[in-house]
């Protein structure tokens, strides 16, 4: 039993105090020391026992009264106990301080300390022991420059000072001199090998922070081994324990903690660490309680902010953002150093990009990237708030970088892919495959969304069996499966019933019944929806269809599978159905712009004009006119009604066509790029007759619309056919025309058809104009207009060849097989009058039948004439037979005679002479009698009405006629070979004949070519020259279109308005746009997903 | 169920190919096959080689409809000047011209036991029955016009009658028109029985199937094939796949499949069971006018054939098995 013996003044004896039983009022001691003057370190000693026994009070007073005044004076010459006493006071107030939590306290234990030490240095400056004390206050006061100059000063006079040496490793370490701190730690153990566990934990921190783990654990176990209920090396143990990543190891460590944290319940580091532990086992209640008395103990930033870090966490992974936000927050706030602790800026933007503030979470992320340049998640989360921002290059750049650095990142690529969808189709494409297949290989669920994304592009880049593929993956097994594939399920449907086929659940209903279970994850609608759309595209439209009904049997309110139904019917002309789906879907949604606008188009198709235009206004209320499809529908509208009417009110046609270019000009400065408003800009431009103008336009919409699925514009390539029909470049017309035909239209389309015969017909090709038109026929039986022309055609086609000053019996013939056809088809038609089958006037096509009917009986008597000719022909040729037979015949005779004569020469000379002149009397005798045609004069003075008509119409016709007798000329100098007096001669004598005898049947007949001119030009294939002259009809010059639009102007009953050259499939092409729009959409909701998975 | 080329005949025509049918076998020579041409010309084919037999004219416009008597002696040509030429298979003599004005012509087919030609008759919104004994017109079936409808109305001319079909007895006949609407009539009693709808585009061609007789096919603008229980007023199925008008539809003689030929110059064989397209056959560059499969019987003639002619005034010819 220890104790201590206090000298009895003035005697040998002595009080023995045992340690253990030391009073428990410290009065009692303090009588006994100042009664028997005892030496000041017995002082000490008794103090230094409360102190271990925890008397803290009671050390204090034996101290404090040990340093009084009057022990100074009594003990005035014991120096070095003195000193000492103030050395331990001044330790006791620097620890008080170091573990004061409260400012103002910490200060005034420092102060206190420092007044101790103050005092013990003025009884001797040079004492190293106040020396460390005063270092060590200033270590605890954080002052380290001043603790290294004092235990420097220490050092200097005893390089092997403990003390000394350790508050110098302590100044080194807090300097962050691992290494130099690490070898006075050593050097302290080698001067005092047995000095407790505190140098080796300050040994093991060095080793760890220098990095030789092994080394320091070693060290932490050593103080174990010294002191095991040491919290600091446990604490650090664990630290290093949960650091190796390995589940054993982290096992140990959280077990260490556990210790520290029974040992010592307020050491904030093992707090922090349990919490850390707990938020991954997900006890977050556990982790609040941990982290609020860590934050209460402790007052050492970069650990608070540890803590606040924990607990932000805690709430962030609960869903509780703004609290989250605060304590990341705080945290940020506590450390403020982003390179040390990086975490809670990581934290604080995610929260913040959760809650939407982009910019400030971009900071956070930033700061975090500055860290680490190359991490990922950062790189990705900065990529998407620039996606948010709307900076797509940078962040294509970032996600760009995301996906090199870690190129076995699925989430990388498919935001990358996101990214790029609406840029770069390809890439984006190539980005989700890897995406796909990254997943895959690592065994990871492939979401739908993905696929879905996949099978879209797929069906943008036309790759439609892919995209039916992807989506098939995507969409897995269902009941869509059966629908698709199994067709063998029976449903007849009542023919009744049947129109109502785009509108029939009943089959679901049943399928119901039998036990089929219908249903549609609401993932899955997307892909669905897709596919239907795929397999129209297909032409597969019956199981386009049912999908589409599968999605609004289930969902109801889906009203793109409402749009796309409307959009099959009306593609199969099933107009009472088409507006009944779309009545559905403004059911859903009254205001949905695209549910409007198809409302219209379908009005338009039934011809209810004031209607339509009050849905299309409607529509383009309903998106507040930012939809320019709704503008351009009204453009289209008006141009419609400039051009529709059958009686023209110029004025109403100027401010309809006014207000189209308006409306178009009002979309092409919203959207430069807008096709379709340029195309229509364009055919107003070109209505107005500005062509160059409106050429210029649709050849560059042509050329920009060309090389995309989407955005190839039949009705562009019409136009420019057109503006070269009006520019007389008829060649390259008709080329244009037949390649839409070909390219758009699978040539069925009999307006584009009728276009090309009127270009024939104006290129004067007849026989080439009477085959398009016989085409076009064929395709649209019902349309009589065709009809017409094509009688009119033949009708040209035969006067034509009548004027010809020099014909060959074929073509007269042909003529005249032409015109019986002529004739026929214009009975047809006027019989079918009566029928009222078609809109023309009877009286009007009896005029025709009348012309053709004369032209016929006209072209016989050519026909006889030709005939005739050929005979006598004929004649001629067998005649010349003769004369070179019977020249040939002379020859061989006067061979003949030759060889006589030599033979005989020496006969009879004389017989022979007169013999010869016998025989060439006789061949000049025969010569005579069959002479040169005699009949010759006989030819036709009916050369014909041609040469009356011809004139008048040379006065009427302007330039074409120029060109026609050019040709003619031309025409003539080929055939001049033969017999051009004769002609001429014949010419005049047919022109005076025929003046005089038919001159009022001629006047008769012009009567009736201008009614048939008149015809024609209603029928769209009189060339506008010749009506230049019509002054009598001045209705008829505001009709006087340019070529292009003239087709529009005929056929005044029978044209539907929507065939006119851009409407109807600008609107479709249109449409089609607002699908791919909407997939859009979907684009974006996935991205969404994706957020919530960050 | 397949279809392989077998031939292909280009330049067959010169000009657009409209009209094809087999004219079945006499007992002198095997089946022909009989074509004609927007060139106006009716030309007569020998089966498998497709060596041009003959060249038939006297047409004028373009020949659009031509059929064959069952008895393979006669047949029939009509153009769209509207008059229908009767002749003579293997001689070329005219043995009937015959017209009916104002009534157009288009679709023509003789009834299965020969005794009438039915002709569709365009604008006049109804089919003319010709006797074939004297060719003389028996009968008009008119398509009842719609009620409510004034007789000015314009859209009077959209029952513009396109196509017609005889059923396999020979009591039932069907024609389509250019609304869509498919119209069925008795033909003993001349009577009008109901209209088929499910079309609203034109229907061009229509085909009852040879195995039953309540079963018919219609080809239309809206590129679908359409089968209808005519007895039941009901549509059975509704096929999709052309791309562009179907524009015409043949039955093969066994019953188990149809063929299509449609503008998107594609050829298709359907299977009845599957009710899906089991082929498509792309060997035209144009749009395919008409497909016919050859009758069975005659000497030497087993195999199946199907004939196609296009546009691009080719003809092709398929075994079909």
């Amino acid at each position: 039993m220890a104790s201590v013996y206090i000298p009895v003044q003035g005697s040998e004896e002595e009080v023995r105090v045992v340690v253990d039983q030391l009073p428990r009022d410290a009065s009692d001691i303090l009588d006994i020391l100042k009664a028997e003057q005892a030496p000041l370190d017995l002082w000490l000693i008794i103090a230094r026992e409360y102190f271990k026994q925890g008397k803290i009070e009671q050390f204090r007073q034996i101290l404090e009264e040990g340093s009084s005044p009057e022990i100074d004076e009594y003990y005035a010459d014991v120096k070095y106990e003195r000193i000492a006493i103030l050395n331990a006071l001044g330790a006791y107030y620097s620890y008080l301080g170091k573990i004061e939590t409260k400012q103002r306290e910490k200060e005034e234990h420092f102060i206190m300390a420092t007044q101790y030490y103050n005092k013990a240095s003025r009884i001797d400056m040079h004492e190293p022991s106040t020396w460390v004390g005063k270092g060590q206050l200033l270590l605890a006061k954080g002052d380290v420059e001043q603790a290294f100059n004092a235990f420097k000063i220490v050092l200097d006079g005893d390089r092997d000072n403990v003390s000394a040496l350790l508050g110098q490793a302590c100044v080194q370490f807090s300097r962050g001199r691992y290494s130099d701190s690490l070898e006075l730690y050593k050097r302290a153990l080698q001067v005092y090998p047995r000095c407790p566990g505190a140098v080796r934990l300050g040994i093991g921190l060095c080793r760890y922070k220098l990095g030789q783990y092994e080394k320091a654990k070693q060290a932490f176990h050593r103080v174990l081994q010294l002191d095991p209920e040491n919290v600091e090396a446990l604490v650090a143990l664990g630290i290093l324990d949960l650091h190796t990543n390995e589940a054993t190891d982290i096992r140990r460590g959280m077990e260490n903690m556990q210790r520290a944290f029974e040992i010592y319940p307020y050491c904030a580091m093992s707090l922090n660490y349990l919490a850390n532990h707990f938020f991954f086992t997900g006890q977050h209640f556990l982790v609040e309680q941990l982290t609020e008395t860590a934050l209460a103990i402790t007052n050492h930033g970069p650990t608070k902010s540890h803590s606040y870090y924990n607990l932000a966490r805690s709430y962030h992974s609960k869903g509780d953002y703004e609290k989250a936000g605060l304590y990341y927050m705080a945290s940020v706030k506590e450390s403020n150093k982003p390179r040390e602790f990086v975490l809670p800026y990581y934290g604080l933007g995610q929260v913040q990009l959760k809650l939407g503030d982009f910019k400030t979470s971009l900071l956070n992320f930033e700061k975090v990237l500055e860290v680490y340049p190359d991490n990922c998640e950062t790189l990705k989360a900065l990529g998407h708030i620039y996606i948010q921002l709307g900076q797509t290059e940078k962040a294509h750049e970032l996600l760009k970088k995301a996906t090199k650095i870690d190129p076995r990142d699925p989430q990388a690529f498919l935001d990358l892919g996101e990214l790029l969808i609406s840029t770069d189709a390809g890439a984006a494409l190539e980005a989700f495959k890897t995406a796909r297949a990254l997943l895959e290989k690592g065994r990871e669920e492939v979401p739908v969304e993905l696929l879905n994304n996949i099978g879209v592009l797929h069906f943008e880049r036309g790759e439609l069996e892919l995209a039916e593929q992807t989506y098939g993956e995507a969409l897995g097994d269902g009941i869509w499966r059966a629908l698709i594939e199994n067709k063998s399920l029976p449903y007849p449907i009542d023919v009744g019933a049947y129109i109502y086929q785009y509108k029939d659940s009943q089959f679901f209903h049943r399928l119901e019944e039998q036990g089929f279970t219908v249903e549609v994850p609401w993932n899955k609608i997307s892909v669905l929806f897709n596919l239907a759309r795929l397999f129209e595209q297909l032409n597969n439209t019956e199981s386009a269809s049912i999908l589409y009904r599968l999605i609004l049997f289930k969902y109801p309110d889906y009203i793109d599978a409402y749009l796309r139904l409307a959009a099959i019917a009306k593609a199969r002309n099933n107009v009472h159905i088409s507006l009944e789906l779309i009545t559905d879907a403004l059911k859903v949604d009254e205001k949905c712009p695209n549910a409007l606008l198809m409302l219209g188009d379908l009005e338009l198709k039934n011809d209810d004009w004031v209607k339509a235009k009050d849905t299309f206004k409607a529509a383009k209320d309903a998106s507040d006119g930012k939809d320019s499809y709704a503008t351009l529908c009204l453009g289209n509208w008006n141009y419609f009604a400039a051009v529709r009417s059958e009686k023209r009110a110029p004025k109403l046609e100027a401010t309809h066509l006014e207000k189209a270019k308006e409306l178009y000009t009002k979309v092409l400065s919203d959207h430069k790029a807008n096709l379709y408003a340029a195309n229509g800009a364009g055919v107003v431009l070109a209505e107005k007759g500005q062509f160059d103008v409106s050429k210029d336009l649709f050849t560059q919409v042509q050329q920009a619309a060309s090389g995309s699925i989407f955005y190839e514009m039949p009705d562009v390539r019409i136009n420019v056919a057109h503006m070269h029909f009006a520019h007389g470049d008829f060649p390259l017309a008709v080329k244009m025309y037949q390649n839409c035909l070909r390219k758009f239209y699978y040539n069925t389309d009999s307006q584009v058809l009728l276009y090309l015969a009127r270009t024939h017909y104006e290129a004067e090709q007849w026989q080439d104009c009477k085959k398009t038109l016989l085409r076009a026929i064929h395709l649209a039986p019902s349309n009589y207009t065709l009809k017409f022309d094509a009688g009119v055609a033949m009708q040209k086609f035969s006067a034509s060849t009548l004027q010809k000053e020099k014909r060959t019996v074929d073509e007269v013939r042909s003529t005249v097989a032409e015109l019986k056809n002529a004739v026929r088809v214009f009975s047809q038609l006027s019989s079918g009058s009566n029928l009222q089958f078609h809109g023309f006037d009877e009286k009007k096509i009896d005029t025709h039948v009348n012309y053709c009917k004369h032209l016929l009986e006209a072209a016989k008597v050519h026909c006889e004439v030709a005939e005739r000719d050929e005979q006598q022909n004929r004649q001629r040729i067998e005649l010349a037979r003769q004369v070179s037979l019977a020249e040939e015949a002379r020859r061989k005779a006067e061979e003949q005679r030759k060889i006589q004569m030599e033979r005989r020469k020496q006969e009879d000379e004389l017989k022979q002479v007169m013999q010869q002149e016998k025989n060439l009397e006789r061949i000049k005798e025969q010569w005579k009698s069959s002479g040169p045609a005699t009949k010759r004069k006989d030819r036709s003075h009916f050369e014909d009405e041609e040469g009356g008509n011809n004139e008048k119409r040379r006065k009427k016709g302007g330039k074409r006629r120029k060109k026609d007798r050019g040709s003619k000329s031309r025409y003539e100098t080929d055939e001049a070979e033969a017999d051009i007096m004769d002609d001429h001669e014949d010419d005049e004598d047919g022109n005076i004949n025929y003046g005089d005898r038919s001159n009022p049947m001629n006047d008769q007949e012009d009567e009736g070519e201008e009614k048939a001119q008149d015809l024609l030009v209603a029928a769209g294939l009189e060339d506008s020259d010749a009506e230049d002259d019509d002054v009598a009809a001045p209705s008829n010059i505001s009709r006087r279109r340019h070529a292009w639009s003239e087709s529009d102007d005929d056929e005044p009953q029978q044209r539907q308005p929507q065939s006119s050259p851009n409407g109807e499939h600008s609107a479709e092409m249109q449409l089609s746009d607002g699908e791919v729009g909407g997939d859009d959409d979907k684009f974006n909701a996935d991205a969404a997903a994706d957020d919530e998975d960050q | 169920m397949k279809l392989a080329g077998l031939k292909s005949i280009e330049n067959a025509h010169d000009d657009s190919v409209w009209a094809a049918t087999w004219v079945p076998a006499t007992d002198e020579r095997p089946p022909l096959l009989l074509t004609g041409s927007l060139d106006e010309t009716v030309r007569l084919w020998s089966s498998d080689e497709l060596t041009c037999q003959a060249t038939n004219t006297g047409h004028c416009l373009g020949v659009v409809s031509v059929a064959a008597h069952p008895s393979g002696v006669i047949a029939a040509s009509a153009s769209l000047d509207s008059f229908v030429r009767v002749f003579d298979v293997d001689q070329n003599n005219t043995i009937a011209t015959l017209e009916a004005p104002p009534s157009e012509v288009w679709q023509m087919q003789f009834d299965p036991k020969g005794t009438t030609l039915a002709v569709a008759g365009g604008g006049s919104a109804s089919v003319k029955l010709w006797d074939t004994a004297e060719w003389k017109l028996i009968a008009s079936l008119s398509i009842p016009r719609p009620e409510g409808l004034k007789p000015s109305d314009k859209s009077g001319n959209k029952k513009f009658v396109l196509s017609v079909a005889w059923s396999p007895d020979g009591r039932q006949l069907a024609c389509g028109s250019m609304d869509g609407t498919i119209s069925i009539f008795d033909v003993p009693r001349a009577k009008f029985l109901h209209h088929l709808e499910g079309h609203f585009m034109p229907v061009r061609s229509l085909v009852y199937s040879p195995v039953d007789a309540r079963i018919l096919f219609s080809g239309s603008d809206d590129a679908h094939v359409h089968v209808y229980d005519t007895e039941g007023k009901s549509l059975i199925n509704a096929m999709s796949g052309h791309a562009s008008w179907v524009l015409s539809v043949d039955a093969s003689p066994d019953g188990a499949a149809i063929a299509t030929g449609s503008s998107d110059k594609t050829v298709r064989l359907w299977d009845l069971k599957m009710r899906a397209a089991v082929q498509t056959l792309s060997s035209h560059t144009d749009q395919v006018w008409a497909v016919a499969f050859r009758p069975p019987g005659g000497p030497g003639v087993r195999a199946g054939r199907l004939a196609s002619v296009s546009d691009d005034k080719s003809i092709s010819l398929y075994d079909y098995s």
